[in-house]
């Protein structure tokens, strides 16, 4: 919608204006991209390939928190439940009823929407503080359902699963799990831009926006509070499923509230309201400690090191990077990466006209 | 256009350029090795020791014995807090790299990769000792636990180690010349390693003529248990398991020295040690809990000096005191070391599957060097307890712990470990795996 | 039914409470006077802890000078805090500062365990006599001592708020801001005066839990269970804030008794104050004593 479209390219139909992607130029550019995507497998190594699933998944639980917090406006300090609600119910339909992995994923998903459901509708009389105070505690309520249901998650000692299988051939490998992760990574952002150019989209940002004037306007807001609770569940049992049979292993020591706060980072980091900012906060969060391990080998044995220690206290500086680039993100660039990103494309299509 | 060129050349060929030089040195002669520590999270309180006395281990191996075969170890450490994903993730690079073993901590990370170093032929010695680990083949029929041929660790596994105990506990409730039936209480949070040996527990405390109380629960973190105290106090027990790793059996202790309450205290390996003995002070006093090695820092054993010269690695004055984490660590990277030497001598190749294989070499295994510190070590493809021998100390704490660091307390006497007893367990098959 | 044990367990936790109390005082000021939440507030208790524990054992300092050193420090930390993090942040979105304030506990969280270690360090004695016997219960003299603060803070803010003008300026701009600021408020001076009180009250509990427990990281969990008590009492009412401390440290204990009694589960000492978060939030959300402009849909 903020797209700078050249002089001259106007739209002459409703459909038209609706479009997701405003230019032609957009449209190639996430082709070529997906096709690039396509061929990774065969160029990259494993650690590659699995970083870039461990974007994908974490993208899409992002991105449905963004659809809940960015678009909606309602805040969830609980998303980490989720996931690992998504994470479980897969890997129990398929032990307990057999069912085929490929089909545990969706319905995975769909379950954990409903049970998003319930815990959005009282949250839907809720604002602000209280929301993000009550999600919190349904963050620790769930953690503990987690680990004194042993008919549901294996108890404390975690479940093991299965890698999906279509037609007899396994998505056990790094290579063809990176497909398996681009096809919903695909169809859930798909999924998620058009909804936001759709009725219910806007009636969710207007509830953002303004909800005394979506009420006088005749918005529902409970029900789109709930719906948009529902939505982010969807989003982040989808997510949980993929990350259990990417894993092979659910434990509930994973779900705790500091992946909460990386989610809610990613979310910040990455642009509220911004679909593609989803991916591009969970890319921050997968590869910052990915990179400050890069950074601390290059620096092993340097001045540097011996000043910070760094060796020993790697983790700790890390850490720190983490709270003080969440900090910084927000004072110097509330918007996060996509506005980020919408500037620099700007500048060079406005170049040099670009102030 | 051209200055644009240029400066999108330099950064390509700066990242080309980081990328190279952070990727691992996989030169010909070296064997690459993994390790995975826990400084920073919440288990790095043990962690840290532990892993400081593995890299030790590992660094002098590589100066003193010049590798294994005229071949060093290439030691790739990484402090993953104790969180899952980045341990699956470091794993997936190591696995490209084809490291030939991996000594892992937690049993976060042990239990995620079970599969995953199964079926890349990987052997993973780990801190955790959880007993669902020693199932090699598979065969003990026991619900949830999976064949683990990969998977070793050095010392008793936490339920042998409160099986030791408790039988400890049955001949000390004689000894001391009481009447009636002792009660036990199982004590812990609600978390795989405290859970672990609680079933196992239970049932043999059932089998000498326990009373065996509900469980008690109180979290890892440290916190203010007077509740639990004073539930431990009128439910009448006498033997008292503290599952928690330090930190949060500190508070537990802390609270029911307060509130007055007379228990015997076992501890496991995880839970004890001379940190938390000066952070405790006198709560600490009298708690018994296993100890991996024969010997503890500062006794003489003809391995010690071994250890001190693996110590001064790290510590050129030799002032460190080397807590009993950091001696197991070092057996637990010497075993792994043996094991590549077995299948490195005449020649052969060091990979992960003839390392394993290393491993059921020997009878009764002490590493080189290390006697009468390292226990003996058995392992078979179907029976991974190592060791089924478990020394037993007790913490002894004479005075004020606050002023002085963990070694001038221990040299002055104030703090001791005091042996108990050795417990030798039958190898019961019906034991393996839980 | 074992009275005896049901008695010992009120009494703990009513002495326990008053401490939940003193923590959520200082994120109900933070909250009444900026309209800002505080999720870093158990922080503050671990950052007090540390800086006492280190005054005591570092220089060799009798309590009395390290602790009005901790409590001088803290009030800087509050200000500097105030002023480097959140100013920026003002008018900007509620999720916004929360985020922030997140960040900020990740950040000294790691700081803390960067300078002073992983490990758990003990506290040197202070008193003389190192537990009271409370009718029946052992009661170490730190929870005394904290009793006694707590009841001399609230008498200090009751005191503060309603007679002196600083703290007449501070309701002022909790009320509107706009308006205290016509009337020469500075605004920017109070926010930064409340931070600093906070930490300064945080930096008391941190200290008592420390010589109880002895400092370590995991201190900072305390700032969680705070919510529960500020839910109960009310998100801007001080008095409610301390009784809902009080409320949710007898709450743990009645439900550790009911579960241990009972129910055997296991759990309910850690996880029943966040079911009563949840009830009352459903029921009363302004809780007990909090003022009634929260709009429900």
């Amino acid at each position: 919608m903020n797209a700078m479209t050249p002089c001259g390219d106007f739209r002459t139909s409703y459909a038209a204006d609706t479009t997701i992607f405003p230019t032609r130029n957009s449209r190639l550019a996430l082709l070529i991209g997906i096709v690039l995507l396509c061929g990774a497998p065969l160029v990259l190594g494993r650690y590659e390939l699995s970083l870039l699933i461990n974007i994908g998944f974490m993208g899409i639980a992002a991105l449905g928190l963004n659809i809940l917090v960015g678009f909606t406006g309602q805040i969830s300090i609980g998303h980490a439940a989720f996931f690992g609600l998504g994470a479980f119910t897969s890997a129990y339909l398929h032990e307990r009823f057999h069912i085929p992995v490929m089909l545990c994923i969706p319905l995975a998903g769909i379950v954990t929407a409903l049970i998003g459901t319930i815990f959005g509708a009282p949250a839907a009389r809720l604002k602000g503080l209280y929301l993000a105070i009550a999600t919190l505690a349904a963050q620790f309520i769930l953690e503990d359902f987690f680990a004194r249901a042993r008919w549901f998650t294996g108890g404390v000692a975690g479940r093991m699963t299965e890698s999906p299988v279509l037609f007899g051939f396994a998505f056990d490998r790094d290579e063809s799990f990176f497909y398996l992760t681009l096809f919903y990574v695909i169809i859930m952002f798909a999924g998620a831009a058009n909804l936001m150019r759709s009725r219910d989209g806007r009636a969710l940002v207007a509830v953002r926006d303004h909800y005394l004037s979506a009420e006088m306007m005749g918005i529902n807001l409970a029900y789109y509070r709930t719906l948009s609770f529902s939505i982010a569940s969807l989003y982040a049992g989808i997510g949980g499923a993929l990350y259990a049979h990417y894993l092979l292993f659910v434990s509930v020591e994973a779900f705790n509230i500091l992946f909460s706060i990386q989610f809610l980072g990613m979310v910040i980091i990455g642009g509220l309201g911004s679909v593609m900012g989803s991916l591009m906060g969970a890319a921050f969060m997968v590869m910052l400690p990915e990179v400050t391990q890069w950074g601390a080998d290059l620096l092993a044995g340097g001045a540097i090191d011996r000043a910070l220690r760094l060796g020993n206290s790697l983790s700790y500086l890390r850490e720190m990077a983490l709270g003080a680039t969440i900090m910084l993100f927000l004072i110097f660039e509330p918007d996060g990466l996509a506005r980020r990103w919408r500037l620099i494309k700007a500048y060079w299509k406005l170049y040099p006209y670009s102030h | 256009m051209s200055m644009r060129n240029l400066l999108l050349g330099a950064v390509a060929s700066l990242a080309v350029a980081s990328l190279a030089m952070a990727l691992p040195a996989l030169a010909q002669q070296r064997i690459p090795v993994g390790h995975l520590m826990d400084n920073s999270g919440p288990t790095s309180d043990v962690g840290l020791p532990y892993g400081q006395g593995v890299a030790d281990a590992m660094n002098w191996v590589n100066s003193a014995r010049r590798g294994i075969a005229s071949r060093p170890l290439a030691v790739s450490g990484v402090d993953y807090g104790y969180q899952a994903p980045r341990a699956v993730s470091q794993y997936n690079a190591w696995a490209r790299d084809r490291v030939v073993a991996i000594q892992g901590w937690g049993t976060v990370d042990t239990e995620a990769l079970i599969r995953f170093v199964t079926r890349d032929r990987i052997p993973y010695i780990s801190g955790s000792y959880s007993a669902a680990l020693t199932d090699a083949a598979g065969r003990s029929g026991r619900q949830g636990v999976e064949a683990a041929p990969f998977n070793f660790f050095y010392g008793p596994s936490y339920s042998d180690a409160l099986r030791a105990m408790l039988q400890w506990a049955a001949d000390d409730w004689k000894t001391r010349g009481q009447q009636g039936r002792p009660k036990y209480v199982h004590m812990g949070a609600n978390h795989p390693y405290p859970n672990s040996p609680k079933e196992a527990g239970e049932t043999l405390a059932r089998e000498l003529g326990f009373d065996v109380l509900p469980a008690i629960q109180f979290a890892l973190t440290p916190g203010d248990y007077t509740a639990q105290c004073l539930t431990l106090r009128s439910g009448g027990a006498n033997y008292a398991y503290l599952g928690n790793t330090a930190g949060s059996n500190i508070s537990v202790l802390r609270a029911c020295q307060t509130a007055g309450v007379q228990v015997q205290f076992l501890g496991n390996v995880w839970g004890m040690d001379e940190n938390a003995m000066k952070a405790a002070g006198s709560a600490a006093n009298g708690v018994v809990f296993p100890v991996r090695t024969g010997a503890v820092w500062g006794q003489d054993a003809p391995g010690m000096a071994t250890m001190r010269e693996i110590s001064r690695t790290s510590d050129a004055a030799g002032t460190a005191y080397r807590p009993v984490h950091y001696l197991a660590g070092v057996c637990s990277a010497m075993l792994m070391v043996e094991a590549m030497e077995t299948a490195a001598a005449n020649g052969g190749e060091v990979n992960g599957e003839r390392t394993r294989d290393g491993f059921y070499a020997r009878q009764n295994w002490v590493p080189r060097g290390f006697e009468g510190v390292c226990s003996p070590s058995t392992f078979t493809p179907q029976d991974h307890r190592g060791t089924l021998r478990v020394a037993l100390y007790r913490a002894v704490v004479g005075g004020p712990t606050v002023q002085g660091s963990v070694d001038d307390l221990m040299r002055a006497g104030t703090m001791r470990l005091e042996p108990v007893t050795t417990i030798e367990l039958a190898r019961r098959a019906d034991w393996l795996g839980w | 039914m074992d009275w005896s044990l049901l008695l010992q367990l009120t009494l703990n936790g009513l002495i326990v409470g008053t401490l939940y109390g003193v923590v959520a005082m200082s994120f109900v000021l933070i909250y009444k006077a900026s309209q800002v939440v505080n999720f870093a507030q158990g922080e503050f208790l671990l950052v007090g802890a540390w800086m006492c524990w280190w005054f005591l054992t570092e220089w060799q300092l009798p309590f009395y000078a390290g602790f009005l050193f901790t409590l001088v420090f803290m009030t800087i930390f509050g200000v500097v805090l105030q002023v480097v993090v959140l100013r920026p942040l003002i008018g900007e979105p509620v999720i916004s500062v929360i985020m922030a304030t997140i960040g900020l506990g990740i950040f000294f969280q790691a700081l803390m365990k960067w300078i002073f270690g992983v490990f758990a360090k003990p506290f040197p004695p202070i008193f003389a006599v190192e537990r009271v016997n409370v009718l029946g219960l052992e009661v170490q003299t730190v929870y005394l001592m904290s009793l006694g603060i707590s009841l001399l803070i609230m008498a200090a803010f009751g005191w503060f708020f309603t007679a002196s003008k600083h703290g007449l300026a501070m309701r002022a701009t909790a009320f509107d801001q706009q308006v205290a600021q016509s009337l020469g408020v500075s605004v920017p001076k109070v926010f930064a005066m409340s931070w600093a009180i906070s930490a300064t009250v945080s930096a008391v509990a941190g200290v008592v839990v420390g010589v109880v427990n002895g400092v370590s990281s995991a201190l900072s969990f305390y700032g969680i269970k705070v919510f529960p008590a500020v839910i109960l009492g009310g998100l801007d009412s001080i008095l409610g804030a301390v009784l809902g401390g009080i409320i949710v440290g007898l709450l743990e204990n009645w439900a550790h008794y009911i579960d241990s009694e009972w129910l055997n589960w296991g759990n309910m000492f850690q996880i029943a104050p966040f079911y009563a978060l949840v009830l009352i939030l459903l029921i009363k959300p302004y809780g007990l004593f909090g003022t009634k402009n929260i709009e429900r849909v």
